[in-house]
This record gives structure tokens, sequence and C-alpha cells, in this order.
């Protein structure tokens, strides 16, 4: 049936089919990413220097939510060990980049000759996520053997482990201390670029064969097995991306920040970002995306009221742990009324193109 | 010799009270498939009870451990109310993010509401004395914690055996609709699981005050974290395995604390987990999980 309808069909059409789906993802991961963009460049022309390194951080957020969102909305696996893979960006770079005068220093008696190693910002940070990479293989041989609970207990095992390292190998880490001198070599022009380039990659993935294959291994294991889906290899597969991806969002941030400590890569970052993204929707890319600016904005202005603000005459006090009740309150509430999140199922690009087709009509 | 029985001990100690934790946790993962990252918050309202009391005057320790037990059970059956209520039918992932979101408000709650500095709490001091046995020398609390965890997980054992209630929770563990169906209602049947799970974390929270001598905000999480580990090395949902894996995971960190030299001893919670997830690797299931399948028929 499906045969004589292929030939029937001008040649043209179904050799243009394959490209066309790509086109169509593609252009879908750049829409999202207009948001993102239309953010970046406003602040880029206006806003003073402090809004531009509150943005910064902002998208390392959004790197970050958006690898997170690769493993997590695909393979329903709650994973909260993340933020280990930042972490390893980060000091990956740190260790690799920074200039020996500063390592004299901070870490002196580097072990394997790092004390005497100095490369630059590119082809460290190409190492640094080699490392990522060949540690989120590893971890995720073993998370893609694991379902639910127990994986995501290993994802948190994974966070505990490379934190205890990060403080007690104080030769190579400096342990709790801060380390600093980091070349700074990353801007907002960067951080957009790097922003949109892993947007669109989410969303390939997301609707390629392989994220498709994911998707609905985790929607109906048996009926996916029956098919011949190999889930564990693409449970790996979206896992390694995903580090992959958490990894850039550290060395970013290693090389705007210019300083990291450990504490940094630990659990706050675990709360922050997966609230991100269970508020705008974990299923989609346009739902990490919109999470984070949401979240974002709402937690700078929550921020400026726990630091204790004067309204009229009236100075009220501190209020530390108010962004974290917000967060926390922001988690169930969705989860309770809206657990697809804001953004639901559908992308940005889908949304707008069933309302053209509405108002078309 | 001295030595090894206190660090033989040590571990008992230690692995009971994992246990009492991990098999609250069981107890609620067995019955509605929720996995309760907010026990620890449950630990740490029971904990912060019993400084408030303090603080008000109420200073007989007896007072104190009714209160800790009785707080932690309140805490427990009022969070199912609030927040897992609305999850109960939803995916495992929903119901763990749900409860990972609780114990973000509730830490975040300590901190707002008393202080992010730790506490002192000096009530149940008195519970930690050396006691000696001829030449040995042993402290009470570890005594009375192994003592007291065993007489618990006895009671538990019973309760869920005899009586109508346990009976009603073990059924539902297996087949909640059926239960359902049999005329028994699914509030008390849930309520209860997580009032037991509540007083298990109450006992627990006894201890640490009494070993602690403070109150801190994240008090329970890092408990909890060693617990849902022992949980997953028991095979989640199974109470032999929860308390089976409290043990061995007290016996493998103290095993660590005394084979590792001092200026590694940083690594031990690092080593404690690459231990564990290898475990994993042999045995996904669990050491005494069953190998289950979507669709195998139960037994």
């Amino acid at each position: 049936m499906s045969q004589v309808i292929e030939n029937t069909a001008p040649p043209a059409a179904t050799v243009m089919r394959p490209s066309s789906a790509l086109t169509r993802s593609l252009i879908g991961g750049l829409v999202t990413s207009l948001p993102v963009l239309a953010i970046g460049l406003a602040i880029l022309g206006f806003a003073p220097t402090y809004y531009t390194y509150l943005a910064l951080g902002a998208f390392v957020n959004l790197i970050v939510v958006v690898g997170l969102q690769v493993f997590m909305g695909n393979s329903n696996i709650a994973n909260l060990g993340h933020s280990a893979f930042v972490g390893l960006g980060a000091y990956g770079v740190a260790i690799l980049s920074t200039p020996l005068a500063m390592k004299k220093l901070s870490i002196p008696n580097a072990p394997f000759g790092f004390a005497t190693l100095q490369l630059d910002p590119v082809s460290s940070a190409l190492i640094a996520l080699v490392v990522v990479g060949i540690v989120a293989a590893i971890s995720g041989k073993v998370i893609s053997r694991l379902s639910g609970v127990a994986a995501t207990i290993v994802s948190l095992a994974l966070l505990i482990i490379v934190h205890s390292v990060f403080l007690n190998w104080t030769d190579l880490f400096k342990g709790n201390q801060a380390f600093f001198g980091i070349p700074k070599v990353v801007g907002l022009p960067w951080m957009l670029v790097s922003s949109v380039v892993v947007i669109v990659l989410a969303r390939l993935f997301k609707d390629s064969r392989w994220g498709l294959q994911l998707r609905a291994s985790a929607q109906s294991p048996q009926a996916a097995a029956a098919l011949g889906i190999d889930a564990r290899r693409l449970r790996l597969m979206s896992w390694v991306l995903s580090a992959l991806i958490c990894g850039l969002a550290g060395v970013l941030y290693a090389y705007f920040a210019g300083t990291i400590s450990p504490k940094l890569f630990y659990f706050q970052m675990i709360f922050n970002t997966l609230a991100m993204l269970i508020l705008g929707g974990m299923a989609t890319v346009t739902g990490a995306v919109t999470g984070v600016i949401v979240l974002s904005v709402g937690l700078e202005f929550i921020r400026s009221i726990e630091s204790g603000v004067t309204i009229g005459s009236i100075q009220l006090p501190q209020l530390l742990g108010l962004s974290g009740v917000a967060l926390g309150v922001v988690i169930v509430l969705c989860m309770a009324f809206r657990p697809g999140g804001i953004s639901g199922r559908y992308e940005l690009d889908e949304l707008l193109s069933r309302f053209f087709r509405r108002n078309a009509k | 010799m001295d030595y090894a029985l206190q660090q033989l001990l040590n571990a008992l100690a230690f692995g009971a009270e994992y246990s009492l934790v991990a098999l609250g946790l069981a107890v609620v993962f067995s019955i509605m498939g929720l996995v309760n990252f907010a026990h620890g918050e449950i630990i740490g309202v029971s904990a912060y009870s019993v400084f408030l009391a303090a603080a008000l005057g109420l200073t007989s320790p007896f007072v104190a451990v009714l209160l800790a037990v009785a707080a932690a059970a309140l805490a427990a059956v009022a969070f199912e109310r609030v927040a897992f209520r609305p999850v109960r039918y939803a995916p495992t992932t929903t119901g763990l993010l749900t409860a990972f979101g609780v114990s973000i408000v509730v830490q975040n709650l300590f901190m707002l509401l008393i202080s992010p500095k730790p506490q002192s709490v000096s009530i149940l001091n008195g519970l930690n004395q050396m006691w000696f046995f001829g030449p040995f020398a042993v402290s009470s609390l570890q005594v009375m914690e192994l003592v007291v965890s065993g007489l618990t997980i006895l009671a538990l054992v019973l309760f869920l055996n005899r009586s109508t209630l346990g009976l009603a929770i073990r059924a539902a563990s297996r087949d909640f609709a059926t239960v359902r169906l049999m005329g028994i209602k699914a509030n008390r049947v849930i309520a209860t699981a997580f009032a037991i799970s509540g007083a298990l974390a109450g006992i627990a929270a006894v201890f640490i005050i009494a070993r602690r001598g403070s109150v801190s905000p994240d008090l329970g999480f890092s408990l909890v974290l060693k617990a849902f580990v022992a949980c997953v090395i028991g095979g989640f949902g199974s109470l032999a395995g929860a308390a089976a894996g409290g043990m061995l995971l007290g016996f493998i960190e103290v095993g660590l604390l005394v084979a590792l030299p001092q200026e590694y001893g940083g690594f031990k919670d690092a080593l404690t987990y690459v231990i564990i997830v290898a475990l994993l690797v042999y045995r996904p299931e669990g050491l005494l999980g069953q190998r289950v399948e979507l669709g195998d028929k139960e037994i």
C-alpha cells in the first residue's frame, strides 16, 4: 500500500522528506531560541554592567537546564546529579588554563604536572569536555542499566562522589576554597551563541530518530522493546549528550566568572535548575527556556526582598531562605496543578504554527 | 579487642539508625510508590519541635522523646494531606519531584523562621553516657540505639502481621485496587503508613539530637540520602531489604573509616557511594529485590 504511494509520488518529494524533517526541526530550534536571543541582545545593547553579570549567570543556568532536558525530558528519569558535570567542566578549564603565576599561588602541589602546564582557553575547554564525556560514559553505563528510582539515586550518588572529590583532593581542586585566576575570556556574545547552539542541538536530538525512540521507550517500555528499541543504549546516549551540555555550561561559567568553588556545583544548583525545568515543562525544549526566563526574573525579584528592603519608612528584616521557599512552592504547586509545566506538550514553533493556521481559516 | 568491639558496636549503631530511616521510606514507597524525599524534613520537624519545647521550658527528657515521635508522625501525615495527596495517582517522577519540593520548602522555612545556623538543644544529652562492662567502655547511646531500633522493627513486623490495619497495609502494597474493593478506606491506609513512617523518623530524630546536641536546617537531609541508598541496595520497596541495606551501609561506612588512613578520611563518603554503585552494577534490582518487569504477573 505504502509502496504504491511512494511509486506514484514524484521522486523529488521522497528525497525531500527526511531533509525537510531535519529542516523543520532546525527552524523549530531557532524559533525556540528567539526569545533568548532577543533578551540577550537587549541586555547587550542597553543594560548596565550589573544586569549583564546577572544575565551571564542566567545564561549558564539556561544551558544547564537545556542539558538537563535532553536527558530528563526524553527518558523521563529524574536526574539529580547534573551539576557534577557542570563542576567537572568548570574545574577542568580552571586547572588547565589558569596562568602559571596564579597556579603557583593556588595549586602549587598539583599532581601529574598540572602545576607547570598552561593551555589556551579553547584546547582547555575541549579537554575538559572530553573528561566530562568520559565520566558521563562511565556513569551512564551504570544509570542506563537501572530504571526509575534506582537511576535517580545513582545520579545523586554521582553528585556526592564528585563533590567529595572536589572537597578532599585539595592538591588539585583546592578543596573548600575558591579557585581563582581563571582567564575571563567569555562575554555575553559567546554566551548567546552557545545558548542558541545548545537549544538547537537539544531540539535536533528530541526530534531525531533516537529522541523519538527514547521518548517512546519512556512512555511504554514493553511496546518499545517489542519494536526492537534498545532503551539502554538510547538512555546512555542522551545521558552523555546531556552531560556534555552541562559540562559546556561549567566551562563557560568558569571563563566568565574567573572564580569557582565546589559549593557552586552542589545541591543549590540542582534545586534551581530542576525547579526551572519543572516549571517550564520538561517535555519540551521550549519548556526549559520558558522556565529559565520566568524563574530567573522571579528569583532575582525575591532575592532583592530577601536581603531586606525598605518600603516607605518600614525597613523589612533580612529574610534568608525566602527564595528557597519560593522555589519549593513552585515545584509542589506545579506538580499538583500542572505537572506538564507552563509549556506543556508543544514547542514554541508548533504553538505558533497552530495559532496562525487557526487564524488563517 | 576493645577497639574491634567498639567498631563493631559503631557499625551496628549506625546501621540501626540507617535501617530505621530506610524502613520509613520503604513503608511509604511500598504502598503508594512515592519516593519521599521529604523524609529528612520530618526528622527536622521533630528535632525543631523538641528545640522549641525546650525553649518554652519543657525540659523533661521523657516529654521530649514523646514529643519528638508525635511531632514526626503528625508532620508526616500533614505532608501527605497537603502535598502528596494531589499527586497520589501521578507517575513516580512526579511524586519524587513533589517530595523534593516539600523538602526544599521545609528546610528553608527552618532557615527563615528560626535560623540558618545550628541551634543547641541539650535536653537529651543525658542519654549519651559511658557505660562500663568490666574492662569495656561503651556508649550508652549506641547500645540504646541498637536495642530501640531492634524493638521498633520487631513491633513494626508484629503490627504488619497481626493487626487488621497492618494486614491492609501489606495487602495494599501488593494490590491497592483490590484492597479498596474490599471496603478498606484508601485514605486511612495511606495515613497510617505515613504515621508509621513518621514515627520511625521521630525515633531516629531522638538519637540524632542526643548525639549532636544541636539542630540545624539540613539535619535530616544527609541522613535521608544514606537511607535512600540503603533502600536501593536492599531493593526499593522491600521492608526486609531496607533494614538489611541500612545495616550493610553502616558496616561499609565504619569499615572504610577503620581501613582508610587518617589523611584520606575525607574520601569516606565518595568511596561509600562508589561501593554502592558498584553493587548496583551487579544487582540492579538490589540485594533482596525481585527482578520485576512491567507486565509480569505477580504470583
